[in-house]
């Protein structure tokens, strides 16, 4: 039996959590709700007329070629900014862990990219990759001997492009949690493997790393929700979901067909979907990484 | 300290009284005005506004930069069903068909009719008020009309050792001039332009071939596209071989490109007029405009008008909308036309203010603006064809435009694959949009 922690007020708690349900209910559930319900539905965009269509919606979604190809896309998509994103951040989190001369300065200018607006690191991405005024396809025209780099054309290159400018934006998060949970394993762990004749690989495979798994299961999560939800902005600047739907990723393709094409049944079937997929995956994130981390103290 | 602060009580009560004396003195009527004009053109909206605000102390438009043409749509239609739509809202000429369907708006046309006026229609320039007409009357007030055009860059046609007063006319030019001035080595690439989707609507208008059914969907709700025939393939033909042979470089969405251009990158550039002069102030060339391209052999009809036009919400209080046609008639205003005019490109709607241009010599100083009213008002408009689309679900059409015409330059699909997956997709939607309109 729990011990009772407000005695002769027995609705005190009720009322004390009862703004943030409200909040909770209005901005989160009351909307959901909703979806579901304009998920059934098709209407005019003034909302003058709306007809009931069941399922239509959603199998017209799944049989939608558009769609299986923006699942593909946040895939991989995902994939590489998860998965490069951790490597490349855990791999300079390291080095910056070092005891060498103005180290201050590395950190900070490894990790400012974070303080960057979406809108302006689209812009810097967009005008490097421009394909007849950038600095890129310029130098690889000149390296190649006239291969013209042009990511407007060329669906592959413009995934690699945005991919790589959500990683490079999502870089100094990453650090400075990294940054955080190494300061945070002891130095006589180390020195112990050490003594017992491991090497630095050794010894970062065996302790560092496992000891990390906090923060590590931490930054899968933000960088899955980012990668799935937050890179709305960069996509919009930099391609518009081009060329040839290359780039429309799931929560883009949800923009534009429900808040620029004005189809919101349609969006609606598209969120609920958006919806169940990270669901499933935030679970088994949850489950097998979190059970496998290890809490140091 | 406490002086500071009792310094703060009496300037806050102070502001309080000279607020409350400001309102008490004069009560204008509100117009609320939904925009899209960012950049250079936001400035001369802005000035225009103040200077009506100053001529007319009882009423006061207040303009709101909503974003994007298609951000500030959006925010329209989620705001009327709550009541709060401003009074006049700018849409862009793809909404125009969800606009005339919203009942949400008064046609402008009505207007002066139900304020006990009359006015005179005729003195717009007749493209302008025939795109945005429904059975010969005007439902939205033409504003911010523009049609697209060839620029070119006289110095590398000089350089690549063509006349630089003689910009191709047709397809076949564009292709051999192209070859001539990749064969001098000037520039790695010679046309690009924005709006690929627009340009396409353009091209089939220009040559007066229909894009939909029931007249461009003038005469009724179309209901398939039929742009993927013999002449749509050959288009659509030109501009990927083009760009495979490097003469073309694809430029993105809207006006990506212009960078290029005034950068002495590539030697043409078809775009919207209204960026005549941006392009002007921001190159060191000398810039030459010209009609746009044509497929020769061709029957002639007319290049289309774009830009935007101006909404009326419908339940205003008499008040209000009396406000408001006076500040639409303030916009026809010959002198303001003509400030918009200067200052963007855009078109002055009128034909008054077309005349005191020509008559102050705007147009023999700087023959560049001339370009696009020769062209508009030498070409055809007795056919649909030639008067331009309008569609129910446009801006996703254009985007399904734009996917194919990249998926056929990445060669993805064959240039014939591509445009007729767009068509079958295109088809659908309007299918959908006939099925929820009941018509």
């Amino acid at each position: 039996m729990q011990e009772d922690r407000f005695p002769g007020h027995k609705f005190l708690p009720y009322l004390l959590i009862a703004p943030s349900i409200a909040v909770i209910i209005v901005f989160l559930i009351g909307p959901f709700v909703q979806s579901i319900r304009e998920s059934l539905f098709v209407s005019t965009p003034f909302g003058t007329k709306t007809i009931y269509v069941g399922l239509r919606n959603y199998v017209r979604l799944f049989s939608s070629p558009d769609y299986r190809s923006s699942v593909i896309a946040t895939f991989k998509f995902s994939a590489f900014v998860i998965i490069g994103g951790l490597s490349i951040s855990l791999a300079i989190a390291q080095l910056l862990n070092q005891k060498i001369k103005g180290v201050g300065f590395y950190q900070v200018a490894l990790i400012w990219t974070y303080a960057i607006s979406p809108t302006v690191a689209g812009v810097i991405w967009a005008s490097m990759f421009a394909p007849a005024t950038g600095l890129i396809p310029y130098i690889v025209s000149k390296l190649s001997g006239g291969y013209t780099l042009n990511w407007m054309t060329n669906g592959n290159i413009a995934l690699f492009v945005v991919a790589t400018a959500a990683t490079w934006k999502m870089l100094g998060y990453n650090i400075i949690f990294f940054l955080a949970g190494l300061q945070n394993v002891p130095d006589e762990f180390l020195e112990a493997a050490q003594m017992d004749g491991a090497g630095s690989w050794k010894a970062f495979w065996r302790i560092t790393f496992p000891m990390l798994s906090p923060t590590t299961s931490f930054l899968l999560f933000v960088n899955m929700l980012y990668a799935f939800f937050q890179v709305f902005g960069l996509i919009d600047i930099m391609t518009r979901g081009g060329p040839g739907n290359a780039t429309e990723l799931l929560v883009y393709k949800l923009y534009r067909d429900g808040f620029i094409h004005l189809n919101t049944g349609f969006a609606s079937a598209q969120s609920l979907v958006i919806f169940l997929v990270i669901s499933v995956v935030a679970i088994i994130q949850l489950r097998i990484v979190t059970q496998k981390a290890i809490y140091s103290r | 300290m406490k002086l500071r602060k009792n310094f703060l009580i009496i300037l806050i009560l102070t502001l309080c009284l000279l607020l409350s004396v400001g309102t008490a003195l004069a009560k204008p009527v509100t117009i609320t005005f939904w925009h899209a004009m960012s950049g250079s053109r936001l400035g001369v909206l802005e000035s225009i506004i103040e200077s009506f605000n100053a001529a007319h102390p009882d009423l006061e438009v207040k303009p709101l930069f909503t974003g994007s043409y298609a951000e500030t749509l959006t925010k329209y239609v989620t705001a009327y069903p709550t009541g709060t739509a401003p009074n006049i809202v700018q849409v862009y000429e793809v909404g125009t068909q969800t606009m005339i369907d919203s009942d949400a708006i008064i046609p402008v046309y009505k207007i002066p009719e139900m304020l006990g006026e009359t006015w005179d229609w005729a003195q717009y320039v007749i493209p302008i008020t025939h795109y945005y007409s429904v059975d010969g009357n005007l439902w939205s007030m033409p504003f911010n009309s523009s049609t697209a055009m060839l620029y070119y860059n006289k110095d590398i046609f000089k350089a690549a050792g063509l006349d630089p007063n003689k910009p191709p006319t047709t397809w076949k030019e564009m292709e051999e001039y192209g070859e001539k001035i990749l064969a001098s080595g000037v520039v790695d690439h010679v046309y690009s332009g924005g709006w690929p989707d627009w340009i396409f609507e353009q091209t089939l208008a220009y040559n007066d071939h229909l894009y939909a059914d029931n007249d461009n969907g003038r005469t009724g709700l179309a209901k398939k596209v039929v742009f993927n025939d013999d002449f749509g393939y050959m288009v659509f033909d030109t501009w990927v071989r083009l760009h495979k042979k490097g003469i073309y470089i694809y430029g993105g969405v809207e006006y990506e490109a212009n960078s290029a251009f005034n950068a002495g990158q590539i030697a043409m550039l078809i775009q919207s007029t209204s960026s005549l002069a941006g392009i002007i102030k921001a190159s060191k060339f000398k810039v030459g405009t010209s009609f746009l391209p044509r497929f020769e052999g061709y029957p002639v009809g007319n290049s289309v008008i774009g830009g935007g036009s101006l909404w009326i919400t419908k339940g205003q209080s008499d008040e209000e909308l009396r406000g408001v046609w006076e500040f639409l008639k303030y916009l026809s205003r010959e002198d303001i036309a003509i400030k918009w005019h200067k200052g963007t490109g855009y078109f002055p709607a009128s034909s008054g203010a077309l005349k005191t241009l020509l008559d102050e010599g705007w147009f023999s100083a700087d023959q560049t603006y001339l370009t696009a009213f020769l062209q508009i008002l030498a070409g055809r408009r007795d056919t649909a064809a030639s008067t331009g689309v309008r569609l129910g679900p446009f801006v996703a059409m254009r985007d399904l435009f734009r996917a194919a015409l990249e998926k056929a330059i990445a060669g993805e699909l064959s240039p014939k694959d591509a445009l007729d997956e767009a068509a079958e997709k295109m088809n659908a939607l309007l299918k959908d949009y006939a099925e929820l309109y009941g018509k």
